[in-house]
């Protein structure tokens, strides 16, 4: 093929079009001002994707407050873009949303890595902004308008499993053994479940970390079985809390621990729940949420209810009890502060929130003066009676059973040993 | 265009940018355009061995990472300024540069490719395992407030990110009309041929290993500044390694005006669709764009041109 001048400019104009036709279909009107406009970005596709299902906390959080009218009045939009789980992404997305979008709210990116960018950008712009599952995400800038989403408690970055201690504690244990993965955040956590045991006066008889890629535990187990614990803190990531799982199935543990788990992540995702059943039975980790009857929050049963149709559609995780509830309550506190103070000013906002409880989805939430929950309430959940029957026992009450905090217990705990018989 | 005419042209292209925050008050377009510059530095960086000595070079991205870590490590020991930090980056990036075609530069082709890729591996779990580099969660780097002229931290990395922009596509200019350029040329050409004729093919290879590393290094030191955090796996990201070696392919290879061409256009797409379309849908029109150009455009959008032109 032959091309002329003519050709190649007609060329380029085609491309300039085709370049710029999506910005133009795709634009609406952002000049109105008849609408209160909360935006944010989620992790849609790249590694976090599995966590794509917080949006969908968001917009049924927005299908409420419009069905009720709106919020002084006024439509909520929502308004959310993909940051590719990629903290390179996120700078630009948020100056688009504040600067050209002009939202009045801001939810931060899901996990600390993608908000740790965007933080300084909150702080120089003095917006309101509430954190998503974000941890010690505002410890050093103490921006006076960052709200915690999540119950990690004023300490959270050392202290969010400390709950796993509390349990082997009042259970008399003497001996504990820790194993983590070698990433920053697991290791900065079994660091503080050392300090934690050595405080308790417990002796850490075995302390091993293993690179993040590991799949073969069976040494790892076997050098555990071999000092005879009492306890076993272990700090893992989805692929090798599945591998850990496995390998005690085939190994064993010795029958002296009574207590297996705490900072695993994982066991919270229903495709993993779903996929070890009765593999899980005894260990005590943590979660956010479970339908256990002393967490009945007003209106959790009726958004998890609605949550499950659309995940279904959706194709993302069928039960939803770690993020979604949160998301949906993230956008309660918005409401609520601008209903009480019947204003969008974000100072106004910000300083009802820190005065003031608020009643969610998840209860109810008090903020200190760097937006953190004042009370830790990360749940120690023992699971019991697992069977391999599915995901649908997993919303019924009894299977994932709150120990600790007391407050919320709902049931006692059995020794690991004894509920993996069972 | 004469190298002097050329070099004011750039100046003055480099005066306007600096008039921008005065001009242009919305902070996204200095969010969005530092993307944009940020790829045309990388990709005129890889242009000089890729494109100008023919060696494809697929670890882009461990010369920016490795730049954007010495720049928050000189930060963060020493607490200097910015541009001491691209000084520093740029230094780090032409000796990796160096040492890695010292090592590699024996084999040829797919394999000098492959031993690349690797070069990105060793940089990231190094990182991985330097607890004072923050290791695998990363590391916040909060930057010093910049200069008040600029009205804001974004439009102050933007101007600088313009002149690295300036002074990599000068450099690239000056490579290409001087001896150096037509050593490289011989090189792409045939290397036996070329050592054949008395062309210094060793030291030129080194040479243009180095340059290009400096150069993509020197583009991740505002990197931190821009971000305020910098982590293993954004900043050792294969996605930087492939618009590196993709820009270049769709502006032409054969000039410094193909990495800018192509630099502006694919980031400009990527920026657009990261706000519009989804993701999916960005990452598929950027492989179905670079299938189009390889069977339709092999030399890039220039090398159309120059083709309609003989035509």
């Amino acid at each position: 093929m032959r091309l002329t001048r003519r050709h190649f400019t007609k060329l380029g104009v085609a491309a300039s079009a085709g370049l710029a036709a999506p910005a133009i279909w795709t634009k609406g009107s952002f000049a109105q001002s008849d609408k209160i406009r909360v935006g944010c970005s989620a992790s849609l596709t790249g590694p976090l994707s599995g966590t794509k299902n917080m949006v969908i906390g968001y917009e049924l959080w927005r299908d409420d407050v419009n069905a009720a009218g709106g919020l002084l009045g006024k439509e909520v939009e929502l308004i959310v873009y993909d940051d590719q789980s990629s903290p390179s992404n996120a700078p630009a997305i948020y100056s688009k949303l504040v600067d050209v979008d002009q939202v009045d709210f801001l939810f931060t990116p899901y996990g600390a890595n993608l908000t740790a960018t965007i933080m300084p950008f909150a702080q120089q712009r003095d917006r309101f902004i509430v954190g998503i599952l974000t941890l010690a995400s505002n410890d050093k800038l103490k921006h006076d308008k960052f709200f915690q989403a999540a119950p990690w408690g004023p300490d959270g970055a050392t202290n969010w499993a400390r709950g796993f201690f509390d349990i082997a504690e009042r259970d008399g244990v003497k001996k504990m053994a820790i194993l983590a993965a070698d990433t920053e955040f697991s290791k900065t956590a079994a660091e503080g479940g050392r300090r934690v045991s050595e405080e308790m006066g417990m002796e850490v008889v075995d302390f091993q970390m293993y690179p993040p890629t590991n799949r073969d535990f069976s040494a790892i187990l076997r050098n555990i079985k071999a000092a005879e614990p009492e306890a076993v803190f272990v700090c893992s990531y989805p692929a090798d809390s599945t591998a850990i799982l496995r390998g005690i199935q085939e190994i064993g543990l010795n029958d002296s621990v009574r207590l297996f788990g705490g900072g695993m992540v994982g066991p919270q995702y229903a495709s993993l729940m779903e996929n070890l059943g009765p593999a899980l039975n005894g260990v005590v980790n943590f979660h956010l949420y479970v339908p256990e009857p002393t967490l009945k929050f007003e209106g959790i049963e009726n958004f998890l209810s609605r949550y499950e149709p659309i995940a279904k559609q959706q194709q993302v995780d069928p039960l939803g009890f770690y993020i979604p509830p949160f998301t949906y309550a993230a956008g309660q506190l918005i409401s609520a502060a601008v209903e009480a103070t019947g204003s969008i000013d974000q100072a106004e906002v910000s300083q009802w929130l820190h005065a003031n409880p608020v009643e969610t989805v998840v209860g109810q939430i008090n903020f200190d003066e760097i937006g953190n929950w004042t009370e830790r309430r990360v749940l120690m959940v023992q699971f019991q009676g697992v069977d391999d029957s599915g995901l649908d026992q997993f919303r019924q009450a009894g299977k994932e059973v709150v120990i600790d905090p007391a407050d919320y217990a709902s049931g006692e705990l059995i020794p690991f040993a004894d509920a993996r018989k069972a | 265009m004469k190298m002097t005419r050329f070099i004011i042209v750039a100046l003055l292209v480099f005066a306007t940018g600096l008039m921008l925050p005065k001009v242009v008050s919305n902070p996204y377009y200095f969010y969005a355009g530092y993307v944009v510059l940020q790829y045309v530095v990388i990709a005129t960086g890889w242009n000089i061995l890729g494109g100008y000595a023919g060696y494809t070079n697929f670890g882009s991205s461990a010369f920016f990472g490795a730049g954007a870590y010495m720049a928050a490590f000189l930060f963060k020991a020493l607490g200097v300024s910015i541009f001491v930090q691209i000084l520093g980056a740029c230094v780090v990036g032409m000796l990796l540069g160096l040492a890695t075609g010292y090592l590699t530069l024996r084999i040829q082709g797919v394999y000098f490719a492959i031993a690349t890729v690797a070069l990105v591996i060793v940089l990231e779990t190094l990182v991985h395992n330097t607890e004072y580099l923050g290791g695998a969660s990363g590391m916040t780097h909060l930057a010093d407030p910049a200069p008040a002229w600029f009205g804001g931290q974004t439009q102050y990395v933007f101007c600088i990110m313009l002149g690295l922009a300036v002074a990599a596509v000068v450099l690239a200019r000056w490579i290409e009309v001087s001896w150096i350029g037509r050593g490289f040329r011989a090189i792409r050409a045939s290397e036996p041929a070329a050592e054949a004729s008395g062309v210094p093919t060793l030291k030129l290879k080194l040479l243009a290993c180095a340059l290009s590393g400096g150069v993509m290094a020197a583009a991740g030191a505002p990197y931190p500044t821009y971000t305020s955090y910098l982590d293993p796996v954004s900043a050792f990201s294969l996605l930087i390694g492939l618009n590196a070696l993709a820009m270049p392919l769709i502006g032409g290879t054969r000039s410094w005006l193909g990495p800018v061409i192509g630099a502006v256009l694919l980031a400009s797409v990527q920026q657009l669709a990261t706000v519009t379309i989804s993701s999916e849908f960005n990452i598929l029109a950027v492989g179905l764009v670079l299938i189009a150009f390889v069977v339709a455009a092999p030399e890039g959008l220039l090398g159309l041109r120059f083709r309609s032109r003989a035509a």
